[in-house]
C-alpha cells in the first residue's frame, strides 16, 4: 500500500447515521435552550414556540432512531478495552503536549470511546424521559422527575458537543473528511490508528 | 393599584356556589357533567372549565353530627409561582401588574409541566391542551371591577381588594393567622380560617417541588456554564496548546 493511498474509516451508514445524529442533536439544542430560557428570537426562528414544540418532539424521534442506529456503528469499538488506554489517560491523548507519547490506539481512542459512551447514556437518558413529558404527562411526580433528568442529561450532552466539534475540526485538522468521504490516507491511519491498520492488514479487521 | 388579592373567609361561607357559578358565566365556561356521588361538591375537582370551586368538607365534630366546611378552591395566584418557573413558553403564564397569575393560550405550548410544580395541584388542560385555571379574572380587574367570585358572593365569604388592607382586616377580626400571608412570596389567595389547613384540604406548608427548585436554581445556570465553559476550553486549547498538525512526516513508519 502507497501512503497515500485511502483506505475506508467510516461507511456510508456510518456517515449518514452520523449527520442524522448530529443535526437532530444540534436542532433539540438549539430549541432545548429557547425553551430552558424563554428566549424569544429561538421562538421566532421556529415561528412561534406551539410550532418550536412539534419540531423539538419530532426531532426527538429522529434522535432517537439514529442513537439506537448508532450502537450498530460504534458500541463495539467503544467497548473493547486495553492497558493503551490507561496510558491514553495518562498522556492526556497528547493534547496537553505535543510531546507527550501517546500509545497506539484501535480505530477509535480513548476519548472518543468515552465520548460514544457518555453521549449513548444520556443520549437515551434525555430521550426516555422527553418521551415521558410528551406523552404521559398525566403522572406528576413521574413528570417532575423526568423533566429533572431531562436537563441533567442536556447538560452532559451540550457540555461535550464543543469538544467533540473542536477535536474533529480545528484541533486535529483533516478529521472532518472522515464523517464527509469515509476515506484516510493510509499514513493518518498508520500513525492514529496503527492498531486497527495492523489488524485490517492481517486481514481480520472491519 | 399595589398587589390585588382575594380573602377567602370560608366561616362566612353558606356553600350556595353563586361564585362557581359567576366564575363560569364570566369566564364562558360551559358546564361540566356531573354525577350524583353523595356529596353536594360537585363536580369533584378543578376541570378545564371550572376554575374555581366550592370545596365541601365534612368533620366530625363535639357538638353536631358532623360539622360542615365550605372552602373556595382555585389558583392562589403565588407570588413565587412554581407554574411560571416551569413553563418554558414566554408569555403562556404571565404576572399582571396587580399580581395575578394570567394565561394566554395562544403562547401556552400545551406541555402541561405547570401541572407538576403547582403546590397546589390547580393547572388544568383544556381539549387542546391548553392551560386553564382561574386569572383572577385579570380582564375585570384591569377595568377596576372586581373578579366575578367576590361581586357575586352575597356573604363576603370572597373579598377582592389591596392585599395589604385585606390582611390587616383580617387580624383585626381575630385572625392572627392568615392562611398564605408569607408562603411561596405570600399568595393572591389569603384565607383566614380558625381551624387547621388541613381540615379546608390546605397544605400546612404549601411548597413547589424541590426538584423544580433545584432545576432552577442549578440546572439553569448549569446549562449555559456546561456548554460556554467546554467551548471557551477549546479555544484556550487552540491558542495555548494548538492543533495536532498531523503532518505526513518522514519518521511515521
Ligand atoms: C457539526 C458538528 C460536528 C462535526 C464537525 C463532527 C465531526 C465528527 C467526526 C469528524 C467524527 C469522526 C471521528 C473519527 O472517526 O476519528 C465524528 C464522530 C462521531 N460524532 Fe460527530 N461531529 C459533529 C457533531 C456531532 C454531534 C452533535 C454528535 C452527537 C450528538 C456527534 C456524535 C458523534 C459520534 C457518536 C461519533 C463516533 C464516535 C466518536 O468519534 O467518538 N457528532 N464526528
Ligand atoms: S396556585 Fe399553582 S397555578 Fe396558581 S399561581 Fe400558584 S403555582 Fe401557579
Ligand atoms: S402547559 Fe402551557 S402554561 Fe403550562 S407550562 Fe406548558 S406552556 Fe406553560
Amino acid at each position: 500500500m502507497n501512503r497515500s493511498d485511502l483506505i475506508t474509516k467510516e461507511s456510508t451508514f456510518g456517515i449518514i447515521n452520523h449527520w442524522a445524529l448530529a443535526i437532530s442533536c444540534i436542532v433539540l439544542t438549539i430549541s432545548g435552550f429557547g425553551f430552558l430560557f424563554q428566549i424569544q428570537g429561538i421562538g421566532s426562528a421556529f415561528s412561534g414556540f406551539p410550532a418550536m414544540k412539534v419540531v423539538h418532539n419530532w426531532t426527538g424521534v429522529v434522535f432517537t432512531a439514529s442513537l439506537f442506529l448508532s450502537m450498530f456503528n460504534w458500541l463495539k469499538e467503544s467497548l473493547t478495552f486495553d492497558s493503551d488506554d490507561i496510558g491514553w489517560i495518562l498522556t492526556a491523548g497528547g493534547y496537553l503536549s505535543h510531546k507527550a507519547k501517546v500509545p497506539p490506539m484501535h480505530k477509535l481512542n480513548t476519548g472518543q470511546k468515552f465520548f460514544y459512551l457518555t453521549l449513548l447514556v444520556s443520549g437515551f437518558a434525555i430521550a426516555a424521559t422527553g418521551f415521558i413529558i410528551w406523552l404521559m404527562p398525566e403522572n406528576k411526580s413521574m413528570l417532575v422527575l423526568s423533566h429533572f433528568i431531562h436537563n441533567v442529561s442536556f447538560i452532559v450532552i451540550t457540555a461535550f458537543i464543543p469538544v467533540h466539534i473542536y477535536l474533529s475540526t480545528l484541533g486535529n485538522p483533516g478529521t472532518l473528511r472522515i464523517m464527509i468521504t469515509g476515506k484516510i490516507p493510509y499514513w493518518w491511519a498508520k500513525k492514529k490508528h496503527p492498531k486497527w491498520v495492523r489488524e485490517l492488514e492481517e486481514g481480520h479487521g472491519n | 393599584m399595589a398587589r390585588a388579592s382575594l380573602l377567602i373567609s370560608p366561616e362566612l361561607c353558606i356553600g350556595c356556589r353563586a361564585c362557581q357559578i359567576a366564575c363560569k358565566s364570566w369566564n364562558q365556561l360551559p358546564g361540566d357533567k356531573t354525577v350524583n356521588r353523595g356529596s353536594f361538591e360537585n363536580p369533584a375537582d378543578l376541570t378545564p372549565d371550572l376554575y374555581n370551586k366550592i370545596r365541601f368538607v365534612e368533620v366530625p365534630s363535639e357538638n353536631n353530627p358532623v360539622r360542615w366546611l365550605f372552602v373556595s378552591q382555585r389558583c392562589m395566584h403565588c407570588d413565587d409561582a412554581g407554574c411560571m418557573k416551569i413553563c418554558p413558553a414566554p408569555g403562556a403564564l404571565y404576572k399582571t401588574k396587580e399580581g395575578a397569575v394570567a394565561f394566554n393560550k395562544d403562547k401556552c405550548i400545551g406541555c402541561k409541566l405547570c401541572s407538576s410544580a403547582c403546590p397546589f395541584n390547580v393547572p388544568r388542560y383544556d381539549k387542546n391542551d391548553k392551560v386553564s385555571k382561574c386569572n383572577l379574572c385579570a380582564d375585570r380587574i384591569a377595568n377596576n371591577m372586581a373578579p366575578a367570585c367576590a361581586k357575586t358572593c352575597p356573604t363576603g365569604a370572597i373579598s377582592f381588594g389591596d392585599r395589604d388592607a385585606l390582611i390587616s382586616k383580617a387580624q383585626k377580626a381575630g385572625y392572627a393567622a392568615v392562611y398564605g400571608q408569607a408562603d411561596l412570596g405570600g399568595l393572591g389567595a389569603i384565607y383566614a380560617f380558625h381551624d387547621a389547613p388541613k381540615l379546608y384540604g390546605l397544605a400546612d406548608k404549601p411548597v413547589i417541588p424541590e426538584m423544580v427548585v433545584f432545576w432552577h436554581k442549578y440546572l439553569k445556570p448549569l446549562s449555559w456554564i456546561g456548554i460556554g465553559g467546554t467551548a471557551a476550553l477549546m479555544l484556550l486549547h487552540y491558542v495555548a496548546i494548538g492543533p495536532k498538525k498531523d503532518q505526513e512526516d518522514k519518521d511515521d513508519e
